[in-house]
């Protein structure tokens, strides 16, 4: 294994969850399977109901998942107690999308960062604790005056800078990112993106990172994974799915972003019909089938596609591809 | 007939509240030609809501106050109307979309009765008709007329917008205030939306004011440009001038910000900085202090709107230098 550079830090195997509800049975996640080696960042994108977030809380098990396998840093995580991950918290953490909402108002930014050092008790004294905390708002780029201030006397991006410091606190292999710009204005963006990846950067850390917009997702990933209806429908190395996306969706995906360009360089733009169908009782067909131009007999009559590897690295869903 | 839909003229709108004023509208002048579309961009804080609701006359009184200025609507002044004036101008004349759909439909009426009140509101019929109008309406926006009797959470997030459109429409307004309206929607669902919206303006002869962070929607539906900063409109033009000829360093900065689909750059060029304390703005330019050109004369005067061929204007006072040049266009 030493000459083997390519660490595999996190494999989920056939991930399904999902819900009873009093209409039937809702398929969030249904049989999703990657790889992640260390140091890299998977984008996961897809529109709203796709899983993705699912995913991402399954494989922190802030969520049981129904069945499959989740191998982190070569421990099977799937069928560990609550007591038996908290262990693991360290090692695996979140940013949350909505930095209004996923802090306490009532704490201040020195509480609310050295939480997660407390808690863990990965430090030992007021003094080391603070210190700590101190350094990681440098880490983030937080200026030391707002030690003592309240997330709701600051602004979006700098709530989103305590989020991130306090996924920071426990020196995490992986952080699961949900979303952790959506609601940021687009100068503030850039900010907490080019944070993101200067974190990654110089401590090595491994992202996953769950977001609609293609734009960030390509700026930011190595690897991306399409989501339709809980399931993959395409995954390739980032560059590869832009030049050439395969799967009827993400065609449509891709083409439906509104491009800030005006004039003769615009390209043409394809729409998709429809909207995502109910994710509960599917019958085994092709998920996508209803909204898709491209679907022929055998996708009727067929089951639903597996994925495939059509090129080297590239995986599509898809009857006709 | 005048010849623009609107005009705003020196605009200037206030909240007092306990801890000070907040200025949010500084001098803001633009105009929307008929049957025109202008994208109004900004980032959160930068003033857009409250220019469609001065538009209106709707800006919540007390704190906010119209201090000053006039907003011509077809040659009348909106703010001189009287009460009964403004009933009749919003929704015959002017219509607005908002945001979010969930919160501006209401969750005990079915959306046909919805969409009919509207109507009746605005327009002596009978009920039924009213009711047959509004099922019409539905057809138009690509909602099945059966549907009529459905609530608001029986549909979807995009339906729903539908449903926010049909009623904005419902009365025929020649002026469309669209406020974020595809903002919270997926990014398929929101192409079908706009492309909904496009077309609905071009049957129907109306001009649209539509308010967004998204330079991309901006690119895809807009003929006209405005580009807001703490309250007031830093650059102005059609879309190509402001697009392909970017005047000022603001949306210079905007353009930078933006992850490019195209390729895939190392690293992103944000504007350093935040949005100024609309209570308490800079003396000078108020994008001074994040701007990358400013030099000592930026902070000590507001500047101008000032004029660069064809309809394009910018308010900076680096074009005092001849030679001074966005380095977003040095490079061709």
């Amino acid at each position: 294994m030493a000459e083997n550079e390519k660490k595999i830090l996190l494999e989920v195997d056939h991930l399904t969850k999902y819900f009873n509800t009093p209409k039937g049975l809702l398929h969030a996640v249904d049989g999703v399977s990657f790889q992640i080696e260390q140091g890299k960042t998977l984008g996961i994108v897809g529109e709203s109901g796709c899983g993705k977030s699912t995913t991402g809380r399954s494989i922190l098990k802030l969520i049981e998942p129904t069945s499959g396998k989740i191998i982190f840093d070569g421990e099977d995580i799937t069928k560990y107690s609550k007591t038996r991950m908290r262990r693991l918290r360290t090692e695996m953490t979140m940013i949350f999308q909505d930095p209004f909402s996923s802090l306490d108002p009532r704490q201040s930014v020195m509480e609310l960062i050295s939480e997660p050092i407390r808690e863990h008790r990965l430090l030992r004294g007021n003094d080391a604790i603070q210190k700590r905390t101190l350094e990681l708002m440098d880490t983030v780029g937080l200026a030391q005056r707002f030690v003592n201030s309240y997330p709701h006397e600051l602004d979006g991006g700098r709530r989103q800078r305590i989020g991130i410091a306090r996924a920071l606190a426990v020196n995490p292999k992986l952080i699961v990112c949900d979303e952790p710009v959506s609601a940021l204005d687009v100068s503030i963006q850039a900010q907490i993106l080019n944070l993101l990846k200067q974190l990654q950067k110089d401590h090595g850390l491994t992202y996953i990172f769950i977001t609609h917009d293609l734009s960030v997702v390509k700026y930011f990933s190595d690897d991306i994974a399409v989501m339709y209806l809980g399931q993959m429908v395409e995954k390739a190395n980032s560059d590869e799915l832009f030049r050439q996306p395969m799967h009827p969706y993400t065609q449509a995906l891709l083409s439906a972003i509104p491009l800030p360009i005006v004039g003769k360089n615009k390209p043409e733009r394809k729409l998709i019909r429809g909207e995502i169908t109910s994710p509960v009782n599917l019958p085994d067909q092709c998920r996508f089938l209803k909204r898709c131009d491209a679907c022929t007999k055998d996708c009727e009559t067929g089951k639903n596609p597996e994925l495939r590897e059509v090129a080297p690295g590239h995986f599509v869903a898809c009857h006709c591809v | 007939m005048s010849e623009n839909i609107l005009e705003v003229r020196d605009l200037v709108v206030h909240f007092e509240t306990d801890d000070g004023v907040v200025k949010a509208i500084n001098g803001l002048n633009f105009s929307i030609g008929r049957e025109k579309t202008l994208g109004l961009v900004g980032e959160t804080g930068a003033g857009k809501t409250t220019t469609a609701l001065s538009i209106l006359n709707l800006v919540p009184n007390p704190p906010g106050k119209i201090k000053s200025g006039s907003i011509l609507l077809d040659g009348r002044d909106v703010l001189q109307m009287s009460d009964k004036e403004l009933e009749q101008m919003r929704g015959n004349d002017v219509a607005m979309i908002f945001q979010d759909p969930m919160t501006a439909l209401n969750p005990v009426m079915t959306v046909g009765d919805q969409i009919a009140e509207s109507i009746q509101l605005h327009q002596f019929v009978s009920p039924k008709d009213a009711f047959e109008k509004a099922k019409e309406m539905l057809q138009m926006v690509g909602i099945a007329e059966s549907r009529a009797y459905d609530y608001p959470h029986q549909f979807s997030g995009g339906m729903r917008q539908r449903v926010v459109i049909a009623i904005a429409l419902a009365c025929e307004p020649k002026l469309l205030l669209s406020d974020e309206p595809t903002t919270a929607l997926d990014v398929t669902i929101q192409a079908q939306v706009l492309e909904l919206m496009k077309e609905l303006i071009r049957k129907r002869h109306m001009s649209m004011l539509l308010i967004t962070h998204d330079l991309g929607v901006v690119a895809e539906s807009c003929d006209d440009v405005a580009v807001m900063y703490a309250g007031k409109i830093v650059e102005i033009g059609s879309a190509d001038e402001v697009f392909n000829q970017t005047r000022h360093p603001y949306t210079e900065g905007l353009f930078n910000s933006l992850p490019n689909l195209r390729e895939r750059g190392e690293e992103l060029i944000p504007i350093k900085g935040l949005m100024p304390d609309p209570m308490n703005l800079p003396e000078g330019c108020s994008f001074a202090p994040r701007c990358p050109y400013a030099t000592e004369a930026c902070e000590k005067q507001p500047p101008e709107l000032r004029h660069m061929g064809g309809t394009h204007y910018v308010a900076c006072d680096a074009y005092n230098d001849p030679d001074f040049c966005l380095r977003r266009n040095s490079h061709g």
